[in-house]
């Protein structure tokens, strides 16, 4: 809603029919073209939007560039304009900025920043090509941090159109018009035909789209940040960036708060200014030195470089590409995460230093690593600085470690998931979602980027392919661990028994040693064919092995950056909902829980172990790539979920926060000055509050974040759904429509499957027609499961397996109605209620649909539930209010309503006889809440009978004996009933003929409800460890 | 449409546009506010729409002058909204009034006294009221009808601006209001709770000083919610409130009030005059209160029964179940007076084939146990001072005001 009030809002003083235009031309046409109206537009808002463009360009334009070298010229001029400024306005500049964004906290001055720092930008650019692609560097970095705020855990193709949300949303409070203004040079000055070049660039913006729209703003504050962080002052950095942000996310949201924020923000900037003026002088060679090492290409464009990189001109332009990528897809960085962001914003730069010569290294660049590493740590001495690495950065790093690693993992998940998709996308669109389709094509068209990919848009991703098939042919080495080839419980095992390393061992030798018999492992499996077969994730994992031997076996380890980040420990399962199927919950769960670190481990770990961990990075790529489209359904099809996904990502995210900032603490020694602000707990409190905030306003992007994981339990395949939901997906933030106007139908799945029985497992996927069944065997599969004389978790499975062969097929019947019927009714029957909730809502569609099915029965249940269990009185009202006439009437509704009476009036012999006399299933719904109703009335016995009442007769009113009226007592059941007055604290006493009576008195005082026998601590009965067990044997 | 000549057109436009910067010009908030009231059909801005439609380029005119252009991001989707108000598209009015509505708090924000106050409240009950029109547009056409929650955030947005200290807090109230109406036309009624937390808690802004009508409008809706919530007393209190202060002319509002009013006051004992009900025409809870009166089971029963889709609407069906307790007493109560009339000293015991027998006459059938259950529920809700003896199925009641009052607390639960 936000956003699109945001987005309207920028257009506002537009024709509609002009914003339509804008939209369009940003969306599919070269970049020329979309900066035409910002140029012509006289408004401010309408600035905006291309200003983000161009940043946001500018970081695909390095992609492009990369994979197009002719073109690279361009391309480095364009970055280099920002540079230029940085280094020749030097402070001016750099206070300016600030000055520029003091004003915007302020909305009543906008306008001055406009003016000063940006046309200087413009003007230096032009003037100092030599500069122009170090300026790339800090681009990236922006990005890098602008993401870690607000988008941190989006993958890198959605990146942008997530974003926008946020921003737009930001935009009302009058940050535009700031933004609008200084952007015209920019507009400007790309006319004048640097970007000639690259007609595919402004598509392959679009993609992103509208995020854009929002996203530039803070990114152009970043950049000029940025400028200053590459010369080596993180610890500034990271403050900084996370107070301006606060500034504006709140100024954003909160018109309240915006005063307090806005000091805070304003002496962020000072400070700022301060750190400029002493940069300035460090400054300009380390920008050099960036742009030497960055732009191998450019080499010759700078020629007075520093000594320091004397390989720089040997590098090759494909080298290059790695660098940049990942710094690029930094943007994705997880939104959420307060305190770990803000030093993973400059860790990822770090990160991404390592991870490019990480690169370089498999792909003979050696030298070039040592540049770009040095670039970034410090200028001084960086010869030695490369030895010292281990000790210096990494140990400050390894807190913020799992942040760096999102950031990487992105980047390949991209590549990764380009060559996995066969570059054919075929959905049907109409023209509007076309020209975004184009967009989406590119990225799988990234393949072919390899070797003609300029001429295509290029996504954020587009020259990274390059760099991961690199490493995956250095993988392929040993082929042995090639996505695909190998069960996904395997990658599992595999993810484990490395984290497991980087929790106990700080070395790598050590971790190179397990993962030397990592491969021992499943070269022997492979060689005696247990593979497949074997239950990887029950596998013990083996004993730690022994430094030494990793050192002989891998050579490859003793790559510059050695120390290991210290991971959280993987091994915390997450809470999980009842699962039916706790094997398949198992490779799942653990996953998703520690998948930061798992992911990013295999990131990290890369640049230790040079190729045998290479494996590991592809296993996690492409999870990576999976997730991420699959995060995009998600969040299309349950709109519902969001909030308490978020929640729930926010809980696990916190706990991050917290013991990341803690290591950060450690960091403050290094960093003296500006970063003990960063950390100081006041500040650290406050960044998590931010990023709570987002999570709430944003559910979306967490819900993304949290899916990633699950979804990482991989398949291979990248269809036409996929992309068709990503296409929707960035079409709602868009405009929220065409949604509709995508042609569902040529997207659905025939399945061929014959098989009667399969069983469930979660897509990660879209589904393949060949597994999935049609509608005819699935109506076998149904009297199957329905005849079958199994157990409840297998028939759950199946049925869940048909409802998922359902789904994808969107048959929506009769047979559905039955389907969810038959679950619903075994879920009652065992008392797993989340499943059958699931029926319920499914099945409460399917009736509105005017599907027929048993709607009173289940009309019903759900009133029942919504009783017993919701307990709330709005609902209920709503909830009665709404059944039919007709329903009124039907025997199992009035028995549910006159529960409800019972259950409001407190009236236990009602409920008790309802109880006994109940149709269909509801007993199994009331069963849910005997335990309390019988609680009530022993109280309730208690307190108004005197002196005794006999248990007999308890028993026969709280429905424990199934006689009635007292003729033949049950004796079992006054057993029963004695037993459940004990447990509840009553006092019994015998009288003379032996009888047991209830003494009220003495009771009314000492009743209480016990704890459940079977309780957890956690919370969920499902998960412990005993019924867990029970369930693998299933 | 009549025809409207080019110049003419042009004239009204550039009339309204000078209205519109005089107006802001000179602060004056009153004719502000009737340049923004799409919904008031006012002749000046239909005949206006009527311009607009023939002249296309209004934004030329807005850009024009200096004067006018400052505030085009207001006019020009206004202008947009007025034009699709007036062809009768609602959706697109609303989406245009959104955005001028955006640009116009933005501005607002910027002055500093409070004196747009009045505008700013129309455009906050234009954005709602466009809204609930849009979204039935919408349903009409089949669509998800979304606009409405679209205005609820808006809204929010717009609380966010007045909420802070200083001149413009009082309308923060109104808007507060408006964002009730919203949410409990959705029925995502606790989202209200923010809102009202906002409200209650800010120390530096006495909830008296907020404009009259729109502290009756808050008491009401709060009050609503404590409704849901059965609690009773703080329900009282806030209805007490808005219908102590509501204008006694408003017997539409004062109704609407006693709707929830009166439901709440039985349940803590205090029944009105049927001279109340009808007046402000409430006679379905005429019976209600007849059966209490009574002690009549059988009468409250059918009551509920006949304005049960009545009750389940406004939200009262509970509340009023709930009474039937208060009846049993009642009943309860009678039998024990007659039996005092008969014989004082065997009063206090009431035997539950008494109780059973007058059930029957009232053509309730109710057997043993379940009557017995009902005299432990009294018991145990304080509604009977007393006990039970199960041997002898006999109610032995307190000596002492076996019939306790509830005078003004609810029930026990």
């Amino acid at each position: 809603m936000m956003n699109n009030g945001a987005i309207a809002q920028t257009l506002s003083p537009m024709d509609p029919n002009s914003i339509e235009g804008q939209y369009a031309v940003d969306k599919g046409q070269p970049q020329s073209a979309s900066y035409v109206p910002s140029t012509t537009g006289s408004e401010a808002t309408s600035w905006i939007m291309h200003r983000v463009d161009n940043s946001s360009s500018e970081s695909t334009y390095h992609h492009d560039h990369q994979t197009e070298p002719p073109s690279r010229n361009v391309p480095h001029g364009l970055n280099g304009t920002s540079l230029a400024s940085s280094s020749t306005l030097g402070t001016a500049s750099a206070s300016q900025d600030y000055g520029g964004y003091a004003s915007y906290t302020n909305p009543t001055d906008p306008y001055g920043y406009a003016n000063t720092g940006y046309p200087g930008y413009y003007n230096g650019y032009q003037q100092q090509p030599n500069h122009s692609y170090s300026q790339q560097q800090p681009n990236h970095v922006y990005s890098q941090h602008q993401p870690n705020h607000a988008y941190s855990q989006q993958q890198p193709n959605h990146v942008y159109s997530q974003q926008q949300p946020n921003h737009a949303y930001s935009q009302p409070l009058g940050s535009y018009q700031n933004t609008g203004a200084p952007y015209q040079p920019l507009s400007s000055f790309q006319n004048t035909g640097s970007y000639a070049g690259i007609p595919s660039y402004p598509a392959t913006y679009y993609n992103p789209g509208d995020y854009q729209t929002a996203g530039a703003y803070p990114s152009s504050g970043y950049s000029n940040h940025t400028t200053t962080w590459s010369d080596g002052n993180y610890a500034n950095y990271t403050t900084h960036q996370y107070s301006s942000y606060t500034a504006d996310t709140t100024g954003a949201y909160n018109s309240g708060t915006t005063a307090a924020t806005s000091v805070h923000y304003q002496q962020q900037y000072k400070q700022w200014a301060d750190y400029y003026n002493q940069t300035e002088v460090t400054c300009a060679p380390g920008t050099e030195h960036l742009s030497v090492a960055s732009t191998s290409n450019q080499v010759n464009s700078v020629p007075g470089v520093t000594a320091g990189y004397p390989n720089s001109s040997s590098q090759h332009p494909s080298s290059f590409t790695p660098s940049w990528r990942p710094e690029s897809t930094s943007s994705d960085l997880p939104p959420l995460q307060g305190a770990p962001s803000t030093s993973g914003a400059y860790d990822s730069c770090w990160k991404q230093g390592v991870e490019s010569s990480q690169n370089y290294h498999a792909s003979p660049m050696q030298p070039h690593f040592q540049t770009s590493l040095d670039s970034k740590t410090s200028y001084d001495n960086f010869q030695e600085q490369q030895k010292t690495v281990e000790e210096g950065p990494d140990s400050q790093y390894a807190p913020s470690h799992q942040v760096p690693q999102n950031y990487q993992t992105p980047a390949q998940t991209v590549s990764t998931l380009d060559t996995q998709r066969v570059s054919k996308l075929q959905i049907p669109t109409n023209p509007r979602i076309a020209t975004n389709l184009a967009s989406s094509s590119s990225k799988t068209n990234k393949d072919g980027s390899t070797t003609g990919a300029a001429a295509k848009p290029a996504y954020i991703a587009v020259s990274m392919p390059k760099a991961n098939d690199k490493v995956f042919s250095n993988v392929a080495a040993d082929s042995i661990l090639k996505p695909g080839v190998f069960p996904s419980s395997l990658r599992f095992y595999v993810e484990r028994a490395l984290k497991r390393c980087q929790d106990h061992c700080k070395n790598d030798p050590q971790l190179a040693a397990c993962q030397a018999v990592l491969k021992e492992v499943i070269t022997k499996a492979t060689a005696d064919g247990t593979l497949h077969t074997r239950n990887w994730d029950t596998e013990p994992l083996f004993p730690l092995p022994n430094p030494d031997f990793a050192n002989k076996e891998n050579s490859q380890s003793s790559t510059p950056v050695a120390s290991l980040p210290k991971y959280r420990s993987p091994s915390k399962r997450s809470k999980s909902r009842w699962e039916p199927l706790p094997e398949e919950k198992l490779v799942e769960t653990p996953v998703s829980v520690s998948n930061n670190s798992v992911k990013f481990g295999g990131w990290d770990r890369k640049p230790l172990i040079g190729n045998s961990e290479s494996k590991v990075d592809a296993l996690s790529d492409l999870k990576f790539s999976l997730s991420e489209q699959k995060t995009l359904s998600k969040s299309a099809q349950r709109p519902l979920k969001k909030q308490r996904i978020a929640d729930a990502f926010n809980s696990a995210e916190n706990g991050d926060a917290s013991s990341d900032s803690d290591k950060e603490q450690s960091l403050t020694a290094y960093y003296s000055g500006a970063i003990a602000l960063a950390n100081s707990p006041e500040e650290k409190k406050k960044r998590e509050n931010r990023s709570k905030r987002f999570e709430k306003v944003q559910g979306h992007r967490s819900e993304i974040n949290y899916f990633k994981p699950k979804n990482a339990a991989a398949g291979n395949l990248y269809t036409k759904r996929a992309s068709a939901l990503m296409l929707s997906k960035n079409f709602d933030d868009d405009g929220s429509r065409a949604v509709e106007d995508i042609d569902w139908d040529a997207l659905t799945v025939k399945g061929t499957c014959q098989e009667i029985e399969k069983r469930y497992l979660r897509l990660t996927s879209a589904p393949d027609p060949s597994t999935v069944r049609p509608e005819e065997v699935l109506e076998k599969a149904l009297l199957m499961v329905q005849n079958s004389q199994k157990n409840y978790l297998y028939k759950c499975d199946q049925l869940k397996s048909i409802r998922q062969d359902l789904t994808v097929q969107r048959i929506q019947n009769q047979l559905t109605v039955k389907v969810y019927e038959t679950h619903a009714r075994l879920a009652m029957e065992v008392g797993d209620l989340s499943e059958y909730n699931q029926c319920q809502s499914q099945l409460k569609i399917l009736y509105d649909e005017g599907i027929e099915g048993c709607y009173m029965e289940f009309a019903a249940y759900n009133l029942l539930c919504v009783i017993l269990h919701s307990n709330n009185n709005r609902d209920l009202v709503s909830s009665m209010s709404r059944l039919p006439k007709e329903a009124k009437k039907d025997k199992a509704v009035k028995h549910a309503l006159a529960v409800r009476a019972a259950v409001t009036s407190g009236n236990y012999v009602m409920f008790f006889r309802l109880y006994k006399t109940a149709p269909n299933m509801n007993t199994c719904l009331m069963d849910l809440y005997v335990e309390k109703m019988r609680y009530k009335a022993v109280s309730c016995i208690s307190r108004s009978y005197r002196p005794t009442v006999p248990v007999s007769y308890i028993a026969q009113v709280v429905g424990f004996s199934s006689t009635s009226e007292g003729s033949d007592q049950d004796p079992v059941g006054v057993e029963e009933c004695v037993e459940w007055l004990k447990a509840h604290g009553a006092c019994l006493t015998a009288d003379s003929n032996g009888e047991m009576q209830l003494d009220t008195k003495a009771s009314s005082s000492s009743l209480y409800i016990p704890e459940p026998e079977d309780a957890v601590s956690h919370g969920d009965a499902s998960l412990a460890v005993n019924d867990f067990l029970t369930r693998t044997s299933l | 449409m009549a025809y409207l000549s080019m110049g003419e057109a042009h004239r009204r436009i550039t009339d309204y546009l000078n209205r519109f910067s005089d107006a802001v010009f000179s602060q004056d908030g009153a004719s502000l506010k009737q340049l923004l009231s799409l919904s008031a059909n006012s002749p000046s801005l239909l005949s206006l729409a009527d311009a607009l439609n023939v002249f296309q380029d209004a934004n030329r005119l807005i850009k024009q002058s200096e004067k006018y252009a400052q505030y085009g991001e207001i006019i020009a989707p206004l202008f947009r909204s007025l034009q699709s108000y007036r062809l009768g598209n609602l959706v697109d009015t609303y989406s245009a009034f959104e955005k001028a509505a955006n640009a116009f708090i933005q501005e607002f924000r910027n002055w500093e006294s409070a004196w747009a106050l009045e505008a700013l409240f129309v455009v906050a009950y234009e954005i709602r009221v466009l809204a609930e029109r849009a979204d039935k547009e919408l349903a009409s056409n089949g669509k998800s009808p979304e606009k409405l929650k679209g205005a609820g955030s808006f809204l929010m947005k717009v609380f966010g601006v007045l909420a802070g200290k200083g001149p413009k807090r009082v309308g923060a109230l109104y808007v507060t209001c408006q964002l009730f109406k919203i949410y409990f036309k959705l029925g995502t009624v606790h989202l209200c709770r923010s809102v009202i937390r906002s409200i209650e808690t800010a120390r530096i802004f006495d909830f008296e000083e907020f404009p009259k009508r729109d502290k009756v409008t808050y008491m009401y809706y709060t009050g609503r919610l404590e409704v849901f919530n059965e609690n009773f007393p703080a329900a009282d209190h806030k209805l007490s409130y808005a219908l102590m202060h509501c204008n006694p002319n408003s017997e539409a509002n004062i109704r609407m009030i006693l709707k929830y009013l009166i439901p709440v006051k039985l349940s803590i004992g205090i029944l009105p005059k049927d001279q109340l009900l009808e007046k402000y025409n409430l006679v379905e809870y005429k019976n209600v209160v007849q059966a209490l009166k009574r002690g009549d089971l059988r009468l409250l029963r059918h009551a509920l029964q006949e304005h049960e889709d009545r009750f389940l609407r406004s939200g009262v069906f509970l509340v009023l179940e709930k009474l039937e307790l208060q009846v049993y007493q009642r009943l309860l109560k009678k039998i024990y007076i007659i039996q005092k009339q008969k014989d004082p000293s065997k009063a206090h015991q009431m035997k539950l084939e008494t109780i059973i027998k007058a059930l029957k006459w009232l053509e309730m059938d109710m057997d043993l146990d379940e009557v017995e259950c009902i005299v432990a529920i009294l018991i145990y809700k304080n509604l009977v001072k007393g006990y039970f003896a199960h041997k002898s199925k006999v109610v032995v009641l307190s000596k002492q005001d076996p019939f306790p009052k509830l005078n003004g607390r609810p029930v026990n639960s």
